[in-house]
């Protein structure tokens, strides 16, 4: 659906004096092509920050700013469909003896441009982690690599089993776009991480809010987007090793990519890439957890190919992990969970060990996706991406059956089988009057689910189909924006009752929208407000659940007549960036009619067990509101303050109350030193942070079996440098130490709060080796 | 033939965005390994051999339909009877009998008999697993001075921590049954 969509931007910068005593003569002109089908883009915005001067290209591509005081300037250029790309221009008053030369031959600065075409509603906060700082994340799952993003927290079941939550949202309500593809794993579960590795990404955005009209439904929380590089297309040969190992755990990262064009073979790339883990059991400062290792093999290979206008792209991945669920988790009754609770600490008791015994989950993915596109001459492209996923997941349970014969067999005790295919087509249309420009979509999703085991949730078959269309229009400094979709799905599930087959089928439609303007004022100054609308159809397991949760204690039963939860959504932000300061602040307010949750019931439910407290899935009116603030601040030379702020208040504005499992507030800052050079060592630095996470006061009554966890506190300290061995060879190091002080502490959102404390120190050492272009 | 070639193709193409499995063709039903879905407590009076059972059903297991039988434990004051649990999973063909597992794998599980107060019922293990441990699949219940309250029934799977201590392992089984000492 989404790739990468190189275009070129030449920039002629050249100063002229005409013999007159104004300096303010300098210009900057140039062209903006597409790389691959060389023709001109009319209707980009180039912008020179910090004044009042901002042009388009006309219909050639061409664009020119004159009577530009000599100094230096920040060129912004910003096409629609394109993310925005930003270069410092330094102007220089020519001398005298250049007058008689071709401008060309004194000032001409070929800057060749690479802007990353993205699909990303323009009017949405988009933060990005890529370069040094998705490097220190490296060796890390990908819940807990987002985790540094303002607005976004995640969801843990013990440390190794992480899920992002944005703005309070998580699971369903939060999609996921690996490499253009809609992920499709059983999300619903609490404990079921995002399948992805994430060293097959060099950036990783996430949209936050809603953006169902370009992504398709259940994006009410927001988008992650998991995007690899561009394949080096007529490259050499280039390559990367890292390795990354954590004393916590004992855990070792290795992984690698080499990629390159093929001699002879004009147009074509390919890349292959490989990851493995290791991992032992995880600590906290005062005991080790047991049966908490890791083991994972992952390995992606991806070949395209470009002519002209024509472009395809192959990619293949295979995520493959072993992940052990600390024992002490398991529990059978309420009075298991209360003991565990008094007694402050896991009952089971372990050293440190690499084998992953039972409960553990076993869970492979694979994908297999081919996108191609075509641009024709007069403006227009089209893209078509067809995508399948298999999702396996083996659970096995803590104990095996108790007839030996069935228990040699070693069965998991739950197995889900997914198997989705999906296509998207879409349609950029030329921008009509070098102004508007637009795309139109469909897609489609096939899925069927097969599960065997203990009861949980239902076969399904699932169809689902989305059309939509966006447009946006550009004038002076405003930019506008909207789109609407539609989408219908039909659900049919089958499942057994007594021994009888007992199938249901549902339908499910609705039309989402979204609306949104930017404003770039004068200066640094720029300011964004979107509102949009998505939409979730109930998942099977709010459908169907029927039985004891015993992660949570709690019996949960769906209900089938539940129908959609709609989102209204709005998001405002304004950003001021200058050289030394920025500082984004943005406000949300999402209104969620009939959000489905797990409403307690005032009877508890009796199973042989003993009486469980009794949970049914219910639709309700929730809001979620919150600001998040980041800032940075370059106070002395080398020195820089980074801070950012998360709040967030969650309500269910039907019942008054408020709601469970919503992250705390926090407040996140980092103290940076930089040395461009020390020695042999580039681009040095050292760092110290603090991570302050509050209380969740906010919870309803006699919701849980103990009380949010307090307020903590987290120390960790980072210092890293690249070293050149060649021109075409370096070596980046980083070393890093998290929760430098051990701190004893649990957190909200971590499902094993009950059991255990959460993980203790973990320094870290990273090695990327990097060779060729 | 060019029109047949383009039908090939539009057919080929539409292939692509269809699947055809159907997830109903392939449903099993639930395989839940730990069900116990009857609980029935035999207590048998030393000297007359009067025997009396109460009884927890559940026949669908967790969820769906409520539980079916939950009887209160009516005893005699001051009377000893030997007391005798069966565990059934009634939900499998044939059904499977739990009890019998338990004897196999005595050494992971122990049965706990909690009576509140404690003054109702006094409760002596009579059985012993390969490791000297108590089991509780056989015993002497004394039923003490007339009065009501509860008697908590406990089977706990204890794999490889078994330690004659109620505290390793999780509950299998955890009824409170109604009793009635009189």
């Amino acid at each position: 659906m989404k790739k990468y969509f190189y275009i070129c931007l030449i920039i002629l910068v050249s100063s002229l004096s005409h013999g007159q005593n104004s300096s303010c003569t300098c210009f900057i002109k140039g062209v903006i092509r597409d790389l691959h089908s060389g023709q001109p883009i009319a209707g980009a915005t180039i912008l020179l920050t910090g004044t009042t001067n901002g042009v388009f290209t006309d219909e050639k591509g061409k664009y020119e700013i004159r009577n530009l005081c000599p100094g230096i300037y920040q060129l912004e250029a910003r096409i629609v469909g394109y993310s925005t790309y930003k270069q410092t221009i330094d102007l220089i008053i020519s001398h005298e003896e250049n007058f008689t030369l071709l401008e060309q031959e004194v000032h001409l600065k070929d800057v060749e441009i690479t802007a990353q075409r993205t699909d990303a509603p323009a009017s949405q906060p988009l933060t990005t982690l890529s370069g040094n700082d998705l490097e220190q994340t490296r060796g890390q799952t990908l819940g807990e690599s987002l985790k540094g993003i303002s607005g976004v927290t995640s969801m843990q079941t013990g440390s190794s089993i992480s899920k992002p939550v944005i703005h309070g949202l998580h699971s369903n309500r939060v999609l996921i776009m690996n490499n253009g593809v809609r992920q499709e794993g059983q999300q619903w579960g609490s404990e079921h991480a995002p399948e992805i590795d994430p060293f097959v990404a060099t950036r990783l955005s996430v949209i936050k809010g809603a953006a169902g009209v370009r992504y398709g439904s259940d994006a009410i929380g927001g988008v992650i987007l998991v995007e690899p590089e561009e394949l080096p297309f007529n490259k050499t040969l280039s390559g990367e090793v890292n390795l990354v190992g954590f004393t916590n755990g004992r855990q070792g990262v290795s992984s690698s990519t080499l990629q390159g064009g093929i001699k002879g073979l004009p147009g074509f790339g390919w890349r292959a890439q490989g990851t493995i883990k290791q991992g032992g059991n995880i600590r906290t400062p005062n005991y080790f957890l047991d049966n908490t290792g890791i083991s994972e093999k992952n390995f992606s290979l991806g070949a395209g190919y470009r002519n002209k206008g024509f472009g395809i792209d192959l990619f293949y991945s295979r995520f493959d992990t072993k992940i052990g669920i600390f024992s002490g988790s398991h529990i059978g009754s309420i009075t298991d969970l209360l003991n565990v609770i008094n007694n402050g600490e896991p009952f089971v008791k372990s050293g440190f060990s690499y084998t992953i015994g039972r409960p553990n989950q076993n869970v492979t993915h694979d994908l297999l996706k081919a996108e191609t596109h075509y641009n024709f001459q007069n403006g227009n492209r089209l893209q078509w991406t067809i995508a399948q996923q298999v999702n396996h997941r083996n659970e096995y349970d803590l104990h095996i059956p108790r007839n030996d014969s069935i228990a040699a067999l070693n069965h998991p005790e739950l197995t889900f089988k997914l198997n989705t295919l999906t296509n998207d087509v879409t349609w950029d249309h030329k921008p009509i009057a070098g102004k508007i420009a637009g795309q139109i979509g469909v897609s489609t999703l096939y899925q069927y689910n097969l599960m065997t085991g203990r009861p949980l949730i239902p076969n399904f078959n699932q169809f689902n189909i989305g059309v939509f269309w966006i447009e946006r229009y550009v004038k002076n400094d405003w930019e506008f924006e909207a789109g609407l979709r539609y989408d219908y799905r039909t659900l049919s599930t089958h499942r057994i009752v007594s021994r009888q087959k007992i199938s249901n089928h549902f339908d499910f439609h609705n039309g989402s929208g979204t609306i949104g303007a930017t404003r770039n004022f004068t200066g640094n100054l720029s300011a964004r407000l979107n509102a949009g609308t998505a939409w979730r159809a109930p998942n099977v397991s709010e459908l169907f659940s029927d039985g004891v949760h015993h992660g949570a204690a709690a019996f949960e039963k769906g209900d089938s007549t539940l129908h959609p939860e709609k989102a209204f959504n709005s998001i405002a932000s304004i950003k001021y960036a200058s050289e030394k300061l920025t500082i984004e602040i943005g406000g949300y307010f999402n209104y969620i009619k009939d959000f489905i949750y797990l409403k307690p019931q005032p009877q508890p439910i009796l199973t042989v067990r003993g009486a469980f407290p009794y949970f049914k899935y219910t639709q309700t009116d929730a809001s979620f509101k919150g600001i998040d603030i980041s800032a940075a601040w370059q106070f002395v030379k080398n020195f820089s303050a980074t801070s950012k702020l998360s709040y967030l208040k969650a309500y269910d504005t039907r019942n008054d109350n408020y709601l469970v499992m919503i992250p705390a507030n926090r407040w996140d800052n980092q103290l940076k030193y930089e040395i461009p050079l020390l020695a042999n060592l580039h681009n040095v630095f050292f760092s110290v942070g603090n991570l302050w996470v509050a209380r969740q006061k906010r919870v309803p009554p006699k919701s849980d079996f103990m009380p949010p966890p307090a307020a903590y506190s987290l120390w960790n300290i980072q210092a890293g440098g690249t070293i050149h061995l060649s021109a075409k060879q370096q070596l980046e190091i980083g070393v890093s130490i998290q929760n430098l002080f051990n701190t004893v502490y649990r957190d909200y959102m971590n499902r094993f709060r009950y059991y255990s404390d959460d993980i203790g120190r973990n320094a870290s050492l990273r090695l990327k080796w990097k060779f060729g272009a | 033939m060019n029109r047949k070639l383009t039908w090939m193709l539009l057919f080929g193409i539409a292939a692509l965005f269809t699947q055809c499995k159907d997830s109903g063709d392939e449903v099993e039903a639930d395989d839940e390994n730990e069900l116990i879905t009857s609980v029935t407590l035999t207590f048998t009076e030393v000297g007359t051999g009067a025997v009396t059972t109460f009884a927890y059903k559940d026949p669908d297991g967790d969820g769906g339909n409520a539980p079916t039988k939950f009887d209160t434990i009516s005893l005699k004051a001051n009377t000893s009877y030997t007391l005798t649990p069966a565990f059934l999973d009634e939900s499998k063909t044939p059904i499977d009998d739990i009890t019998a597992e338990i004897k196999e794998k005595a050494y992971e599980h122990l049965l706990v008999y909690t009576p509140n107060p404690t003054t109702l019922l006094t409760y002596a293990y009579g059985d012993q697993d390969t490791n000297g441990y108590p089991i509780g699949l056989t015993g002497t219940a004394k039923a003490g001075a007339a009065g009501t309250g509860t008697l908590k029934v406990q089977l706990r799977h204890q794999p490889n921590a078994k330690n004659g201590t109620i505290t390793p392992g999780s509950d299998d089984v955890n009824l409170d049954f109604n009793l009635k000492v009189k």
